[in-house]
């Protein structure tokens, strides 16, 4: 069965007017040309004590599509950007995307060397970095010099118009474990970035003029489509909070009416709130769209009782961040809602495939990976789905070896393997999520030790020796791939007939 | 060499056992026997959410403001107890 859905399911949810409001665009640049006319005045950005209009974030891109025409950079080029969530961020993504050049998101953690394999393999004729970032540069500068290296602080003297681009042409590269886990960029063109953006604005009664609070970071597609574009698409304010732990703060002071965010965020301030006996989130805000992981349908009826509706969704780096959302979270909690628009979907043996105008092109340079994605043109999720009567999608698992901890956070077990492995006294290991005592998802490690390097340390030593090794390691690691428990094997792992590690399935 | 009196360790100990209780009430014996060498990822399990939650709170219970450093600097009990003994001395 091939479903293709229309707009016309979403219109219930608003009001005619706000839902009339609702338009397509070809591009970022038509988008970013209509928001001027209808909304040059309003205020676009806060961040970092100041506040921009949406005319003086103009202002300040068209100075910056100055830098990037000086700098010989043209129309189709690929940019390659390297900043953290602040004004800048905005600044340079519409500078870049409106002079039909593509971005290329680099999460802003990255160390120097992944920058230097991100721009190659990206095709990146340049790097927009943010200077106190410019030490993560120097790789690149050493073994590519043709790279471009521009700051986001510069300036241009004169002011370059927003050029128009088709929806074909590329928009963004957005960085993905994928189905495989293998980190790689996906080619979002104008036309997927746009109908991305556009669904967001489906299910929800409020949707223009709001108060954005942006928390995620804006490398990933939830924070950059459907929080950072959608905000400006509606003319909407979007707050820019630089430290997470500053954020109850933050909201105090900005008072915001919608929160994009991950489940383990939308707990935590619900704990919060229950400690300190009020709602942390503020009076103001109505709305939270959670997703990026399992949201707990819990969440839903718990953020009831402070008046703010809760609505899961569900998405992919793949298909502009937006499949589906819920728009009645009280009558079907469990569900991740209806597919949104111009999207076909068929389910083949549990699996979504997706294909539509929100999808991306291809995994860029990787051809391996690409040919594995797709099937007759349809693109397989690797997630597992039912739907019910109503047309609500449910996930019932994950046909992936990519772990998705409930904070949102994709883990790819073969890189996080990988870095023990590197120990002479590894031999082979294994990450998987398992449940602790209490139930809880953890993260878990099991390593086969290297006999020939262990039998070179004392017996009584070797135990210790192990460990404070692995726990190096582990403590080297972001955060997000740390391990939580770790067991030492005596024997080895069960094999495949090509002697590939049999992946455990605890979860 | 760990710094602060003995009692102020225990205070400061007492009031972050309270807070990691409520930062994840799925695993309280693990808290419940948590000493200065206990690690806060490995041994207790706690996500990046409930560091954030945990430095939310312990700023609120110590009247004093984390710097910028990731929460995730932090690998024992013990470590978290100086920096806020230090925080409070400052």
């Amino acid at each position: 069965m091939t479903v293709f859905e229309t707009r016309e399911k979403f219109r219930k949810y608003t009001t005619p007017e706000t839902f009339e409001k609702i338009v397509e665009y070809p591009s970022v640049s038509a988008m970013w040309k209509a928001c001027l006319a209808s909304y040059a005045e309003r205020e676009a950005i806060v961040d970092n004590g100041q506040t921009r209009t949406f005319e003086q974030l103009e202002h300040d891109a068209a100075s910056f599509r100055t830098v990037l025409r000086k700098a010989g950079l043209k129309k189709g080029d690929r940019v390659a950007v390297l900043i953290p969530n602040c004004y800048d961020f905005a600044k340079v993504l519409i500078a870049v995307t409106t002079s039909g050049m593509t971005a290329c998101v680099l999460p802003a953690h990255l160390d120097e060397q992944p920058v230097f394999g991100c721009c190659m393999k990206f095709g990146a004729k340049a790097l927009v970095y943010e200077p106190a970032l410019e030490s993560k540069t120097a790789f690149a500068a050493a073994h590519k010099p043709d790279l471009v290296l521009l700051p986001s602080s510069a300036a241009g003297a004169v002011l370059t118009p927003a050029c128009d681009a088709d929806a074909k042409d590329g928009c963004l590269v957005m960085f993905t474990g994928g189905t495989t886990g293998k980190s790689k960029g996906a080619l979002l063109s104008n036309g997927a970035v746009m109908q991305g953006v556009t669904n967001g604005c489906y299910g929800t009664a409020e949707v223009f003029g709001q108060r954005y609070l942006l928390i995620l970071p804006l490398s990933h597609v939830f924070g950059l489509i459907r929080n950072l574009l959608s905000s400006l698409y509606t003319g909407s304010t979007l707050y820019i909070c630089r430290n997470n732990k500053d954020m109850f703060r933050d909201i105090a002071v900005f008072r915001p009416t919608i929160l994009v965010a991950v489940p383990a965020l939308a707990e935590m301030a619900l704990a919060l709130s229950r400690k300190f006996g009020k709602n942390m989130l503020g009076d103001d805000m109505k709305t939270i769209i959670c997703g990026a992981a399992a949201v707990p349908p819990y969440l839903i009826s718990a953020y009831k009782t402070y008046g703010i509706t809760l609505f899961p969704g569900y998405g992919l780096t793949e298909s502009a961040n937006l499949v589906s959302g819920n728009p009645e979270p009280d009558e079907k909690p469990d569900s991740v809602g209806i597919p949104y628009p111009h999207q076909e979907f068929r389910i083949e043996n549990g699996e979504l495939w997706l294909k539509g105008a929100n999808m991306f092109d291809c995994y860029l340079n990787d051809p391996e990976e690409n040919e594995n994605a797709f099937e007759d043109g349809w693109f397989r999720t690797g997630d597992l789905v039912r739907l019910d009567e109503d047309g609500f999608l449910y996930i019932t698992g994950r046909i992936k070896e990519i772990i998705v901890l409930p904070s949102g956070e994709n883990i790819s077990p073969a890189e996080v393997e990988a870095k023990f492995n590197e120990l002479p006294l590894v031999q082979d290991s294994q990450v998987f999520e398992d449940l602790d005592a209490d139930g809880k998802h953890i993260l878990a490690l099991e390593v086969v030790p290297r006999m020939s390097e262990l039998a070179r340390i004392a017996p009584e030593a070797q135990g210790k020796a192990l460990s404070e090794a692995l726990d190096r390691v582990n403590r080297s690691l972001p955060s997000f791939q740390r391990v939580n428990k770790i067991t030492v094997r005596d024997s080895d792992f069960a094999r495949t007939p090509s002697m590939k590690i049999v992946r455990y399935h605890k979860v | 060499m760990r710094i602060g009196t003995k009692e102020e360790r225990n205070e400061v100990f007492e009031a972050l056992k309270d807070i990691l209780r409520s930062a994840d009430d799925r695993n309280p014996e693990a808290v419940e026997n948590s000493t200065e060498e206990t690690n806060l990822v490995t041994d207790l399990g706690l996500s990046s959410v409930s560091m954030l939650y945990l430095v939310i709170v312990m700023e609120d219970t110590f009247g004093i403001r984390f710097d910028d450093i990731g929460v995730q600097d932090f690998g024992t009990v013990g470590d978290v107890i100086d920096y806020i003994i230090n925080k409070k001395g400052a």
